[in-house]
């Protein structure tokens, strides 16, 4: 649980620092901060056996880091940095890891459903024991692709878990402008599979629901879809002006921090500077991977031959 | 040797490669049980069980599927009934298959075909008669072929499943039938990116894609008659595009028309005139003369969809246009 | 034929383009075989450029700076009396057509698919590479392909033909006037040339022609040698001004080999010429003083501006000025004109045409009075003693149609012929 915290941390800290870098201008489109919801990435990809694949949504920080990411790859992708996972080609909301089993971050808004549903079908077919864990948010679950694989999945008994986070908001709209139930894990029932709501902001909760959802699915036992109901503290993105988040509701949540609520239960048991001394350590660990990835190169341009629209010419026209 | 069908030819290939390579499979909707409405998979099922699976009608999530399938470790072949569903496909092809090699730094790989057949003149209306080759052939990152001959549909779809990335497989309805020979016993895949000349000549060339070659060739016949000698070129790769063997013949005849059965607006054969001006425009002795279908919906009666879709007549008029 | 003028070798194994760095020559200026025309640059060096053969340097198609593919000519040669390329307005040593503002504004040619401005070639990009490598102007030939496009065939046709023109329209000879030179018909050469070879000397003392003194007999001789050597049956005549005269003069000697006479405000048809601009294009040494002189010359004077004014002065050398005062002094002495043609006129049976601006301040249109009634006669107003740069358009129509007209009754005349002799 310990390691857990230390990765909401990093996370966290990772998005102060990516909203302070924003208001100095030095942050390249916009940036999907994920604070107050680290505990539904973190929690979930712990649970993950290391051939295990996981795809996520445009705000997949705590699915980054979570999965063990190097901080400072990752923020060097961040920054367009040519030693960023991918060379500076993705950005922040396409971050993916092939090595890892990180597939993913996706900024069309549902596809990390089919996209985890696919690959649990390829592993399906190699009769291979891993399982894929689709990130989605509230306002995925309202797509025709969720119903389609949600639907194929149960159909096939794919190793797929779906983990809806429910972040309350679809952009500025309330989840209740957007769902006919307000409760999404009753759908499940629809599709022959179990599903249950849980609290997004309890790290170990989250753990212990992804942990047994894939185990289920390892076993052959089809997929599951889990509700992590969490909050988005932060707005949409770094492009987003407010005012639609009404403050009672932030101040609720906020008193809810899954960081708050793991610190107080580990010093319980380990004590608060131990605590304290790891918090410290993952901050640090965050502010070096800023200072090594802002001094590393930019990418230089190469055409892309598989894109190249003449045979045998390494790209375009002339 | 031996004379088959195309139909038959694809299903070939399908059976070739799915006993070299396990981690093929084939997917789609009625392809399993039924054997493909088109009976291009027919069999396939009782060869290779459950690696041939019926589908529910779930295109958008299918073809998805298909390009991380393909990202981890296996080979899918998905069949899209009919190409006027392609836009259902589109995002999974335009925002996630095409992108994810160059966004990834070149990380993963993505070898899925997509096939589907297109094309009208047997009445089955707007929504399944369309050509929509340029739809998919605009997107970078993406293949698209349309063999038109058995053997070329064997030895091309065998390249598809072999190739690292995405390969959009471009049928007609109206080939599956079409007899051709095939060498059983010459197991080799096509090169994607060549193509073919389908009958040589000297006056004009005409570059043409999937069943329009065969109205292309009908047109070289009838050009025959009045003493012009047309120079058919089968592309079979739509992109990449063989521009070598385009230049060559232009060089020679020094006139082009270019036939797609797609609409002509922002069409296919828009692509290949601005192809030639780029490549060949010096020698050039007339502009480059485009045959496509008319730019609406793809009628129903007979009488009203002959009007829209092109044929030998329109081929053979314009390399009259072209060579006035 | 023009010849073109090539780097040939001295582009090296693997260049694929040179920079031409200087001109030797200027246009219009006659050359040796073996004469430097040009350097040029290679990746290796700078090399120089040989004239071919002899002949008059033509159009310059790479100017100096301008980057050249090594096997695209750099310029053409002409042979002597030949002009079959029009001048470019800024090719070195000629004296400018009018400004680019003056131009009429483009019609459209409702036939061609080009869809162009008057003068532009609409011909297949064949077509053209292959009248570059051969040196044809593609402005002389009429294309048969749709909308009049030429195209390839047009253009192995006539390169098959040869340089004589035969089976196509009769050459039309042009003659400019004082002071100005062969340049002064680009606009109408646009408007003509089309399936039509243009033969445009500069008179004696005038352009590329020597500077040299002399009287009208002077100036006339060397221009009835070219009309001889010309291999077409017949010629159709334009003259301007003294070119008018010229031209009026030439039917006189040689009345069988010319086909039509059309008189742009010709000289030689009075006494009366206003002595003062003559005086003052011959006397100017600098744009400043040129300028009002020029101005004088068109209707709006404000089409007429200092640019001009500067590449008029530049192509008008001392000696140039030398050699104009003292032809000058003999055929305009104290301010009138001594040389008389007004009963040639008189006697004139050819198709004749007159064309004068009201507004002519040199030579007064009533002149053009003394024509016989079979001449047709057009009065232009809002246009001074240029018609042809400042209403080319109006000109170029005028004389399609006297050249159509007199093609016509050419042929009527030969055909009455033949019947004659058939039934004699």
């Amino acid at each position: 649980m310990l390691e857990m915290h230390r990765r909401m941390v990093l996370t966290r800290h990772l998005e102060e620092r990516l909203g302070e870098m924003h208001k100095a201008g030095r942050t390249r489109g916009p940036i999907h901060r994920c604070d107050g919801q680290e505990a539904v990435g973190v929690g979930a990809t712990a649970a993950m056996a290391h051939d295990d694949f996981v795809t996520t949504t445009h705000r997949g920080h705590a699915v980054y880091l979570g999965r063990g990411l190097d901080p400072r790859r990752v923020v060097a992708e961040i920054f367009g940095r040519e030693t960023g996972y991918c060379g500076g080609r993705g950005g922040h909301m396409l971050v993916g890891d092939a090595q890892t089993g990180m597939m993913g971050g996706n900024a069309i808004v549902g596809a990390s459903i089919p996209a985890a549903t696919g690959m649990a079908l390829s592993m399906q077919l190699r009769g291979e024991a891993r399982v894929a864990l689709a990130v989605f948010g509230d306002g995925a679950a309202q797509t025709g692709i969720c119903h389609e694989s949600m639907n194929i999945a149960a159909l096939w008994r794919l190793p797929v878990v779906f983990l809806l986070e429910h972040n309350a908001y679809g952009l500025t709209v309330h989840h209740s402008a957007q769902s006919s139930v307000p409760d999404l894990s009753v759908r499940a029932a629809g599709y022959g599979m179990p599903g249950e709501t849980i609290d997004g902001n309890d790290v170990v909760a989250v753990y212990g629901a992804v942990a047994a959802a894939l185990q289920r699915a390892r076993r052959g036992e089809g997929p599951s879809l889990i509700e992590a109901r969490t909050y988005r503290v932060e707005g949409f993105s770094t492009s987003d002006m407010g005012g639609y988040q009404p403050d009672a509701e932030i101040a609720e949540w906020r008193a809810r921090d899954p960081i708050l609520l793991a610190r107080a239960a580990l010093a319980d048991r380990l004590g608060a500077a131990h605590v304290e001394r790891c918090e410290t350590e993952a901050r640090a660990e965050i502010d070096a991977a800023f200072d090594a990835a802002l001094a590393d190169p930019m990418p230089a341009f190469a055409p892309h031959t598989p894109s190249a629209p003449h045979a045998g010419r390494a790209y375009g026209v002339r | 040797m031996a004379t088959i069908r195309y139909a038959e030819a694809l299903n070939l290939a399908l059976r070739e490669e799915m006993a070299r390579d396990d981690t093929v499979f084939v997917f789609g909707e009625d392809v399993a049980t039924y054997g493909g409405v088109f009976k291009v998979t027919q069999g396939l099922r009782d060869a290779y069980g459950d690696r041939v699976r019926d589908t529910p009608i779930s295109e958008q999530t299918l073809t998805a599927m298909a390009v991380t399938a393909a990202m981890t470790g296996t080979r899918p072949v998905l069949e899209i009934m009919y190409a006027d569903f392609l836009p259902l496909s589109l995002d999974a092809l335009v925002n996630q298959a095409s992108i994810y090699h160059y966004i990834w730094n070149e990380q993963v790989t993505m070898p899925f075909v997509l096939r589907t057949q297109g094309g009208g003149g047997v009445g089955t209306g707007a929504q399944h008669a369309k050509s929509l080759d340029a739809m998919v052939a605009h997107i970078p990152g993406l293949k698209v072929v349309a063999p038109v001959t058995p053997a070329d549909a064997r030895a091309l779809l065998k390249a598809a499943i072999r190739d690292p990335h995405p390969v959009i497989f471009l049928e007609h309805k109206l080939l599956y039938n079409l007899r051709g020979e095939v060498d059983e016993a010459d197991e080799a895949p096509a090169e994607i990116g060549r193509a073919r000349v389908a009958r040589a000549g000297r006056d004009v060339t005409i570059l043409a894609t999937s069943r329009m070659v065969l109205e292309a060739q009908k047109a070289a016949e009838e050009l025959a008659g009045e003493g012009v000698s047309a120079e058919v070129i089968d592309l079979r790769s739509l992109r990449p595009l063989d521009l070598d063997a385009i230049t060559a013949s232009v060089a020679r005849t020094n006139h082009a028309v270019v036939v797609n059965e797609g609409w002509r607006f922002c069409g296919y054969t828009a692509e290949l005139a601005a192809t030639i001006m780029d490549h060949a425009f010096d020698d050039l002795d007339a502009p480059v003369e485009r045959v496509a279908a008319r730019d609406m919906p793809i009628p129903y009666a007979e009488t009203l969809e002959r009007e829209v879709i092109p044929d030998s007549a329109d081929i053979a008029a314009a390399a009259r246009r072209a060579l006035a | 034929m023009a010849t073109p003028i090539t780097i040939g070798a001295a582009g090296g194994e693997y260049m694929e383009a040179v920079v031409v760095t200087k001109w030797h020559v200027r246009r219009g200026a006659r050359v040796c075989a073996g004469d430097l025309l040009a350097e040029v640059e290679t990746a290796k060096a700078v090399t120089e450029v040989e004239s071919p053969c002899d002949g008059v340097l033509g159009e310059i198609c790479a100017g100096e700076g301008d980057e050249i593919a090594v096997d695209a000519p750099l310029g053409f040669l002409l042979a002597d009396g030949e002009d079959d390329v029009a001048a470019e307005v800024d090719a070195p040593g000629s004296t400018p057509g009018p400004p680019p503002a003056a131009r009429p504004a483009p019609a459209a040619d409702p036939g061609a698919r080009g869809g162009g401005q008057p003068g532009r070639v609409v011909a297949s990009p064949l077509a053209r590479r292959r009248a570059g490598k051969a040196g044809l102007d593609l402005r002389h030939l009429a294309g048969s392909g749709p909308g009049g496009r030429i195209k390839r065939r047009d253009v192995e046709a006539a390169l098959a033909r040869g340089p004589t023109g035969e089976g196509g329209a009769l050459p039309l000879m042009v003659l400019h006037g004082f002071a100005a030179d062969a340049t002064i018909w680009s606009a109408l050469a646009a408007e003509l040339g089309r399936g039509r070879r243009l033969i445009r000397p500069d008179l004696l003392g005038h352009g590329a022609a020597a500077p040299a003194g002399g009287g009208f007999e002077d100036v006339l001789a060397p221009v009835l040698k070219a009309l001889d050597a010309v291999e077409a049956p017949r010629v159709h005549l334009v003259g301007h001004s003294l070119g008018g005269a010229v031209a009026l003069a030439l039917a006189g000697r040689r009345p069988a080999r010319v086909a039509s006479l059309t008189l742009i405000a010709p000289a030689g048809l009075g006494a009366e010429i206003d002595g003062a601009t003559i005086d003052g294009i011959c006397r100017a040494t600098r744009p400043e003083s040129l300028l009002p002189w020029l101005r004088r010359l068109v209707s709006d004077p404000q089409r007429i501006g200092d640019d001009y004014a500067r590449a008029a002065m530049a192509g008008r050398g001392e000696a140039v000025r030398g050699a104009q005062a003292a032809l000058a002094d003999r055929l305009f002495p104290d301010g009138t004109q001594a040389v008389d043609l007004r009963s040639a006129l008189a006697d004139c049976a050819l198709p004749l045409r007159l064309i004068w601006g009201r507004d002519d301040a040199i030579l007064p249109w009533r002149q053009a009075l003394a024509a016989p009634g079979h001449a047709a006669l057009n009065l232009l107003p809002g246009v001074g003693h240029m018609p042809h740069v400042e209403a080319p358009e109006l000109v170029a129509r005028l004389l399609r149609e006297t050249l159509a007209a007199a093609e016509a009754m050419g042929e009527a005349t030969l055909e009455a012929e033949a019947a004659q002799w058939l039934t004699g």
